[in-house]
C-alpha cells in the first residue's frame, strides 16, 4: 500500500478502462466508487459511474448529494434522450442509474439488463467518451441479472470491496468463485481487494488471508473515518468535501492504484464491441 | 437417454386445450406476445377465445400487472364472457406477477380464475393438471370428475412415456408410405372371406377424423364381404360435456350413414386406460387382420401385422423404425378437426373405398 506518497497519472487515451466494485451490501461499495470516481475526475480522467443497484443510491455523492431519476423511470417513460437519462456529476463524472421495479415486483435483474442495452444502444460511450467506467453493483449477486457487468465484456477488472467482518469476507469469496467462472469465459477477472475497514479485530490479517485464499492481492487499505459520515450527510464525496483529509488521499491513491493496475480495451459498453447494432424503435 | 428434444406440446399448451374442453370462454395468456400461438389459433377455431396480455421488456422489468389487468378490461368489453381462464407463462411466472391480485384489480364481475403454469415445469400434463385444479376451483367442474381427469392424464403420460412420443430422445416426422399397400392388404382379406377387426381408440376431436377408418372399411365389406367387428371409444356418457358432445355427433352421424359399432368401450378421453378392455373384445372375435386407428400403441397387443393409423408423423417415424411396417399417417388431422360437427374423411379411408369399388 502506498497510502498518501502520490504519484502523478498518466492516463493515456488506450480505449476504456471498465472497473466494476462488488462486495456485501452496505460494505462502502457506492462510497468508495464514488470517492474513485471524483479522484479520478481530478486528474482529469473522464469518468461514467453506474450505478447497478434498484435503490439508486450510487451516484448521490457525485450529484450534490440528490437522488438522481434511474434509467428504468426514463424508459418506463418512454424518454430515450441520454442527456435526460444521465446526470453531470462531480468533476463531470457521468453518473448513470439503472433503477427497477419496486421491491416485490417485476425483474430487477432483467432491469439490469435492459438498462445496459439501452445506454448502448443510444450510443453513451460514443457521446460521452469516457476513460473509465465505474460499475457499482448491488451486494448480493442474486441473479443472473446483477452478473451482467461481470459477464459480455462490460467490465473487464472486479475489485471485491471487503471489510474484516465474516459475512463481509464471507460474500467477497462467493463473488470470488463467479468472477473465476466470468474468467473463464474469457469475461471479468478479479483484480484485487479493496479493504474498507470496520475496525475488526486483526482485520489487515483477515483480509490479507482472504486475498491469499482467492488468489488476488489486498490493493488499498481504507480506514474508517468520522469524515465519510461528515461528507455523507452534507452530500458530498470525502475528496469534494475534505480534499486535504488523510481519507481523501487514500481515495485518490486508490484511484491511481486502479488506473495502474486496469488496461483500456476498445469497444463502447462492451470490450471490443465496435458496431452497435442500430435498431429502429418504432415512436 | 437425455430429455426429449424433438418438438412436443409444453404445460402452457396442454393448459389451453384443458380450458376448452372445459368449455372456458376466454383464455388470456398471461406472457409475452406470440407465446403459444400455434395451439392459440387452433383453439380460437374450436370456438374459445384465446387471446394475450402481450407483455413487454418493460413488463419484465417492472412486473406485468398492468397489462393483464388491462387485457381482462377489453376481454369483458369485447367478449362479455362468464368463464374467463388467465394462463400463466415462463415470463409471468418466473418474475412472480401478482395473477390472483391483477384478477381482482381488474374486476370484470365474472368468473375469471388463474392457471398457475409455465413451460418449465415438465410433462405437459403437469399444464393440463393445472387447469384441471383452477377449473375445479372456481366451480367449472366437479371434484369427481377432476379426479378422473388426473388419472387420466396420468395414464396418458405414462403410456407416451413406455411407448410413445416421449419414449425416444428424438423422432424424426415421417411422411410415410402411401395408403395403397394397407389399403390393398384389406381389401385382400375382405374380398378372401376373412375377418378384419378395426379398433379405433382417438383422443377427443381427432375421434371425427379416425371413425372414418370405420365407415370406410364398413362400406368396403359391402363391396367384397368378409366379416368384420368395430370397437370405439365413443360412450357419450364419459368426460367432460363437451367431449360427450363430440362422442354423441359422431356416433350419430355414424348411426345416419347407416352404421353399426359392434362394441362401445370407454370415452374419447379414455384411451390411455380401455385397451385392455378392447383387447378382449377383439379377440373373442378372433380377427385375420386387425387395423388399430387413433393411438394404436393404447392398444396393448398391438403387433407388427397390424395396420396402424396415427395422425402425429413422429408417431408414425416411431413405429416404421420398430419394424410395425404396416403403419401410415393421416397427417395434420389435427387442423382438419379443430370446428367440424361431422365426420371428416381420412386418405386411407378413401383409399380402400376407391380400391372396393374396383
Ligand atoms: N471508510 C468508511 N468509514 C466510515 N463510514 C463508511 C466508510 N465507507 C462507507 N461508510 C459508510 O457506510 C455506509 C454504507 O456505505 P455504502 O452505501 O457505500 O455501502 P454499499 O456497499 O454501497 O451498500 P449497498 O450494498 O447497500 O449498496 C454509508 O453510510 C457510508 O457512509
Ligand atoms: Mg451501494
Amino acid at each position: 500500500m502506498n497510502c498518501g506518497c502520490g504519484s502523478s497519472a498518466a492516463v493515456q487515451n488506450d480505449g476504456i478502462r471498465r472497473v466494476a466494485f462488488y462486495g456485501k451490501g452496505g460494505i462502502g461499495k457506492s462510497t468508495t466508487a464514488s470517492n474513485v470516481s471524483a479522484a479520478l475526475a481530478d486528474l482529469g480522467v473522464r469518468v461514467m459511474q453506474v450505478g447497478c443497484d434498484p435503490k439508486a443510491d450510487s451516484t448521490i455523492l457525485l450529484a450534490g448529494g440528490r437522488k438522481s431519476k434511474t434509467i428504468l423511470e426514463f424508459i418506463d417513460e418512454d424518454c430515450r434522450d441520454l442527456d435526460t437519462m444521465t446526470t453531470e456529476g462531480y468533476g463531470g463524472v457521468i453518473c448513470a442509474e439503472c433503477g427497477g421495479p419496486r421491491p416485490g415486483t417485476g425483474c430487477a435483474g432483467r432491469g439490469i439488463i435492459v438498462a445496459f442495452e439501452i445506454l448502448d444502444e443510444l450510443g453513451a460511450i460514443q457521446k460521452y467518451r469516457p476513460d473509465v467506467i465505474v460499475y457499482d453493483v448491488l451486494g448480493d449477486v442474486v441473479c443472473g441479472g446483477f452478473a451482467m457487468p461481470i459477464r459480455n465484456g462490460y467490465a473487464k477488472d472486479v475489485f471485491i470491496v471487503t471489510s474484516g467482518e465474516s459475512m463481509s469476507i464471507f460474500a467477497a469469496k462467493n463473488i470470488a468463485l463467479a468472477v473465476g467462472d466470468m474468467k473463464q469465459m474469457g469475461y471479468a477477472s478479479l483484480s484485487g481487494i479493496i479493504q474498507n475497514s470496520k475496525g475488526v479485530e486483526s482485520e489487515d490479517l483477515l483480509v490479507d488471508k482472504v486475498a491469499e485464499d482467492i488468489g488476488t492481492d489486498v490493493i488499498a487499505r481504507i480506514p474508517h473515518s468520522r469524515v465519510v459520515r461528515e461528507c455523507e450527510s452534507e452530500g458530498v464525496t470525502v475528496v469534494q468535501g475534505r480534499p486535504d483529509s488523510v481519507q481523501a488521499a487514500c481515495y485518490r491513491n486508490l484511484a491511481l492504484d486502479i488506473l495502474a493496475r486496469t488496461e483500456g480495451t476498445a469497444g463502447h459498453m462492451r470490450q471490443g464491441r465496435q458496431e452497435e447494432m442500430q435498431w429502429e424503435k418504432e415512436e | 437417454m437425455s430429455a426429449v428434444i424433438h418438438p412436443r406440446p409444453n404445460p402452457i399448451v396442454a393448459a389451453l386445450y384443458t380450458l376448452r374442453d372445459m368449455d372456458v370462454e376466454v383464455s388470456v395468456i398471461h406472457g409475452p406476445p406470440g407465446c403459444g400461438f400455434m395451439a392459440a389459433r387452433m383453439l380460437e377455431l374450436a370456438g374459445m377465445r384465446v387471446v394475450t396480455s402481450g407483455m413487454s421488456e418493460k413488463d419484465l422489468v417492472f412486473g406485468g400487472m398492468k397489462p393483464l389487468v388491462e387485457t381482462l378490461k377489453t376481454v369483458k368489453e369485447r367478449f362479455n364472457p362468464k368463464t374467463v381462464a388467465v394462463v400463466g407463462t415462463c415470463s409471468s411466472m418466473i418474475i412472480g406477477d401478482d395473477v390472483p391480485a391483477a384478477i381482482r384489480a381488474a374486476d370484470i364481475g365474472c368468473n375469471v380464475f388463474h392457471v398457475d403454469c409455465h413451460a418449465c415445469m415438465g410433462d405437459n400434463t403437469r399444464g393440463a393438471v393445472k387447469a384441471l385444479e383452477a377449473g375445479r376451483d372456481a366451480g367449472i367442474i366437479s371434484s369427481e370428475e377432476a379426479h378422473r381427469q388426473k388419472q387420466l392424464l396420468q395414464a396418458a403420460t405414462k403410456m407416451e412415456r413406455a411407448v410413445g412420443l416421449t419414449s425416444r430422445e428424438y423422432l424424426p416426422p415421417a411422411q410415410g408410405p402411401t395408403k395403397l399397400a394397407v389399403c390393398m392388404r384389406i381389401a385382400r382379406c375382405l374380398r378372401e372371406g376373412k375377418k378384419v377387426a378395426v379398433v379405433m381408440l382417438a383422443k377427443k376431436e381427432l375421434a371425427y377424423r379416425f371413425a372414418d377408418v370405420l365407415l370406410a372399411v364398413d362400406e368396403a365389406r359391402r363391396e367384397l364381404g368378409g366379416s368384420t367387428f368395430m370397437v370405439a371409444n365413443l360412450d357419450p356418457e364419459r368426460g367432460l360435456p363437451r367431449i360427450r358432445g363430440y362422442a354423441k355427433e359422431i356416433s350419430e352421424d355414424l348411426v345416419d350413414r347407416g352404421f353399426r359399432i359392434d362394441k362401445v368401450v370407454g370415452g374419447l378421453d379414455e384411451y390411455a386406460v380401455i385397451g385392455e378392455e378392447m383387447r378382449v373384445a377383439v379377440e373373442g372375435f378372433g380377427p385375420d387382420l386387425l387395423i388399430l386407428a387413433g393411438i394404436p400403441h393404447a392398444y396393448p397387443g398391438m403387433s407388427r401385422e397390424d395396420i396402424l393409423i396415427t395422425d402425429q408423423p413422429r408417431q408414425l417415424s416411431n413405429y416404421l423404425s420398430s419394424g410395425y411396417s404396416h403403419a401410415v399417417g393421416e397427417i395434420s388431422s389435427h387442423s382438419m378437426v379443430m370446428n367440424v360437427h361431422k365426420i371428416v374423411s381420412t386418405e386411407t379411408g378413401d383409399t380402400l373405398r376407391e380400391i372396393a369399388k374396383g
